[in-house]
């Protein structure tokens, strides 16, 4: 599947934005070139040498603390994925096998889980656990497990009443086997779309919360964070924001980019449309009938 | 004959058509864009010109939009200034800080100083119609005293009893103390209708006072909406007709409201002053005494060691605060009070000067080393003072975490807390100001019961001696003096003071810490 993602111009730019900003998560902080906390005498500084992105309103380092501040950033919007997915996913397929009753009661909690408005949900967690990130997450990835739940849910219906499954079942196979065999490898590619487009949604909460200023304790810096303190300081900095505005911006796109490309290349039509594009890459042979509405 | 039955004939176009249409597009554009422009701005002037009818609106985005309209329980810090709208005091500060008549036109003290009869004026009512009498002043102090979630209990120790008799109320006190005009402003006793405090929380919701404006709709934590009261004591002085009062959004947004008319009065922070210069706003600051400090507590390690603590006070360097968080409009302190009030007290100026090399000896004398010592330091929101304090102590070699807790007031008030901030806006008596930070029972000290050796009997000393007597300022900065021996609390800076307003707005008289729209006018030009 990733070769066939690579072989999309979208996904390619997907996967290249997002392995920069992995690399940023894990290397970022090495490569901050001062001390994302120490102060100067130089608040509200401009661009220069020693500042490349200028200060902040402390003469902090901008860029160190860019640099600094994608570890949680990332980290906190994977929290959220990987959570929905193991919530969501292992439910929403035994749900078709374990019996009316584990159906019911798992139909009934996601329908409660998408009534709850997470952000909301989110700072009250935090109010009652204490200002910490890790739980924020936790619980936010609880409450978009539903997507999850919902998408290995419809994708194991359609498989287990296929007739190859009815089979399996009719000649003593176990759920466990069936559900590796056969449901797997049909639940996956939906699964990594919900996946990739989480890790989106992720992001825009982690960043919706750090810009609240809840989460993290000062002075740790996070990209929500900095967007939420240059707006105090417009009329002094009024570029100020751009930087970390655009790396949510990049990051979150990437991530929609990507579960596009998923979805594009998932299945039967994806492999389809992937051998049309490359065996005519935005060309028409002379032998095709014009398309409808004529052409520009 | 006249009129037109035939379709008017097209000229073929050509470069002169060309141009007309050309010259007509310019023209409707130029008219789109001069519509778009000027309407909403003749709409904005159109919403001050009706003041000159008689309609003049204040609006005003507050950062300190009253969390409780029941002055009882909303206490005397900065949300009183809002409060004062509705609710009318015995005395109000005039502009040189001393007490002037306000429901009370006089008051006298018996020779001892343990008792002052206030007169109330003459046929006052509350908005709701009940009388302003002393029996009105007297459950207003008995509610202050009594009420459990009153926040004044504190204030009011002076104060044995009130005695009614018709429009004198007799104030018996537990001490002889100069201070109580200064003590019963605005800040400490605004009275509330009698019979609408019968019930606190429907109070709370519906605030019914004697001051110069009427609640006529509130929408809690959001927005209130007031009239003005014709029957209020000085209402011939009042020229603003309705208040808008709206708590203010992110303070970022604040200047483009200005700008818009959405607001036309806020107070402003100062990283926000010069936006609103630059957009024609008037920005001007008011007089006060807002003080910020350090709290330390000292029952609890390692500021039970007084090495520790004046390491601390030597590794703060307060010119940062003023450079970094008030842009120009602040200064330095290193007392409860700003430099030019008249607590100020000069002998105990700059006693801990900012010296880190000073402050890493006292550490190294006290046994710690290099990040030997770690501190949480609990504080209820975000604020740059914080980051400031840990960046200070990281160079002496304290390492400090700052910790966020939304229900921070419970272990502050509590003195569970070793180490926070804290920042007050002052009160009308300095000996209000000395007892809450420097006193046994302060509601600033964290550090309780310690207090400071010689501050009680310098204080009393303080209570005793009249306000216009000579040795009145000499008498108050020793009081000063000696609370400044307390280990518990370390003085930073003053903010300012700092709003904004629309020029159609007059100028405010510059009451020190007050609000006052007396006299305030809004003109149609705006």
């Amino acid at each position: 599947m990733v070769r066939r993602i690579l072989g999309l111009t979208t996904g390619r730019i997907a996967v290249a934005i997002l392995t920069v900003i992995a690399l940023l998560a894990v290397l970022g902080p090495l490569f901050a070139p001062q001390d994302p906390l120490a102060t100067s005498d130089h608040p509200l500084a401009g661009t220069s040498g020693s500042h490349w992105l200028g200060t902040d309103y402390l003469g902090r380092d901008v860029l160190s603390r860019l640099l600094d501040g994608s570890r949680v950033s990332v980290l906190g919007s994977l929290e959220v994925a990987v959570t929905a997915l193991v919530v969501g996913a292992v439910p929403g397929i035994l749900s078709v096998y374990l019996g009316r009753a584990f159906e019911w009661v798992t139909l009934r909690l996601v329908d409660t889980l998408v009534a709850l408005p997470f952000l909301l949900f989110a700072v009250a967690v935090i109010a009652l656990l204490g200002n910490g990130l890790t739980q924020a997450m936790l619980v936010t990835g609880v409450l978009v497990s539903p997507l999850f739940y919902r998408v290995s849910r419809a994708a194991t219906l359609s498989v287990a009443r296929s007739q190859y499954v009815e089979a399996a079942i009719i000649s003593g196979a176990s759920i466990g086997w069936i559900v590796r065999r056969h449901v797997w490898a049909k639940v996956l590619p939906p699964i990594a779309v919900a996946f990739a487009q989480t890790v989106g949604v992720g992001f825009v909460i982690v960043s919706s919360l750090t810009f609240l200023g809840i989460g993290v304790q000062p002075p740790e810096p996070t990209w929500g964070g900095l967007l939420a303190s240059d707006l105090g300081y417009l009329g002094q900095k009024p570029w100020a924001p751009v930087a970390p505005a655009l790396l949510i911006m990049a990051t979150v796109w990437a991530g929609n980019l990507l579960a596009d490309a998923i979805r594009d290349v998932s299945g039967e039509a994806g492999r389809a449309l992937i051998d049309a594009r490359r065996a005519r890459p935005d060309r028409l042979d002379k032998t095709d009938p014009a398309p409808a509405g004529g052409t520009r | 004959m006249s009129g037109r039955l035939l379709p008017r004939r097209r000229p073929a176009p050509g470069p002169r058509s060309f141009t007309r249409r050309a010259g007509r597009l310019r023209t409707a554009a130029l008219g789109t864009v001069l519509a778009v422009v000027l309407v909403p701005v003749l709409a904005a002037c159109g919403g001050d010109a009706s003041s000159a009818n008689g309609n003049s609106t204040l609006k005003w985005a507050s950062t300190y939009f009253p969390t409780h309209w029941d002055p009882v329980v909303g206490g005397s810090g900065a949300q009183f200034r809002e409060l004062a709208l509705v609710y009318a005091s015995l005395t109000r500060i005039d502009e040189n800080g001393e007490a002037v008549p306000d429901l009370a036109e006089s008051w006298e003290y018996n020779d001892k100083g343990d008792e002052i009869t206030f007169h109330l004026r003459e046929g006052l009512t509350f908005s709701d119609g009940e009388p302003v009498n002393a029996k009105a002043v007297k459950a207003a102090v008995e509610r202050a005293q009594d009420q459990e979630d009153s926040a004044l209990h504190g204030d009011l120790t002076s104060i044995e009893s009130v005695e009614a008799k018709g429009l004198d109320a007799v104030v018996h006190l537990t001490q002889t103390d100069y201070q109580i005009p200064q003590l019963l402003g605005e800040r400490v006793l605004q009275i509330a209708s009698p019979k609408a405090a019968g019930d606190p929380e429907k109070l709370d919701q519906n605030p019914v006072g004697a001051g110069p404006f009427i609640v006529t709709q509130l929408v809690p934590g959001t927005k209130a909406v007031l009239k003005k009261n014709p029957d209020y004591w000085d209402a011939d002085n009042i020229h603003i007709d309705n208040v808008e009062l709206t708590s203010a959004p992110d303070t970022s947004t604040i200047v483009s409201g200005l700008q818009t008319g959405v607001y036309n009065f806020a107070d402003v922070d100062p990283s926000q002053a010069e936006s609103a210069k630059k957009a024609g706003l008037d920005v001007f600051t008011q007089p006060g005494f807002n003080a910020s400090n350090i709290s330390l507590n000292v029952n609890k390690a390692p500021f039970d060691n007084e090495k520790v603590v004046d390491a601390v006070r030597y590794a703060i360097n307060r010119q940062e605060f003023v450079d970094k968080l008030t842009f120009g409009y602040g200064e330095v302190t290193d007392q409860p009070f700003p430099r030019d009030y008249v607590a100020y007290d000069p002998e105990s100026e700059d006693k801990y000067p900012y010296a880190p090399d000073k402050s890493k000896k006292l550490l190294a004398e006290a046994g710690y080393g290099d990040g030997d010592i770690k501190l949480d330091l609990v504080i209820s929101a975000e604020d740059p003072q914080a980051e400031i304090v840990q960046s200070q102590l990281a160079k002496v070699g304290i390492t400090v975490n700052i910790k966020i807790d939304k229900n921070w007031s419970t272990p502050f008030f509590a003195k569970d807390l070793t180490f926070s901030l804290y920042s007050t806006t002052g009160r009308d008596s300095a000996v209000q100001t000395l007892t809450a930070h420097f006193g046994p029972d302060g509601p600033l000290n964290l550090s309780s019961p310690y207090e400071p050796d010689g501050f009680e009997d310098a204080v009393a000393k303080v209570r005793q001696t009249p306000l216009d007597d000579p040795d009145y300022a000499e008498t108050l900065q020793a009081a000063t003096r000696a609370g400044l021996e307390s280990d518990a609390l370390i003085f930073t800076y003053s903010s300012p003071n700092l709003f904004a307003k629309s020029k159609s707005i007059s100028d405010l008289p510059k009451n020190p810490a007050h609000i006052n729209w007396t006299g305030v006018t809004i003109s149609g030009n705006g």
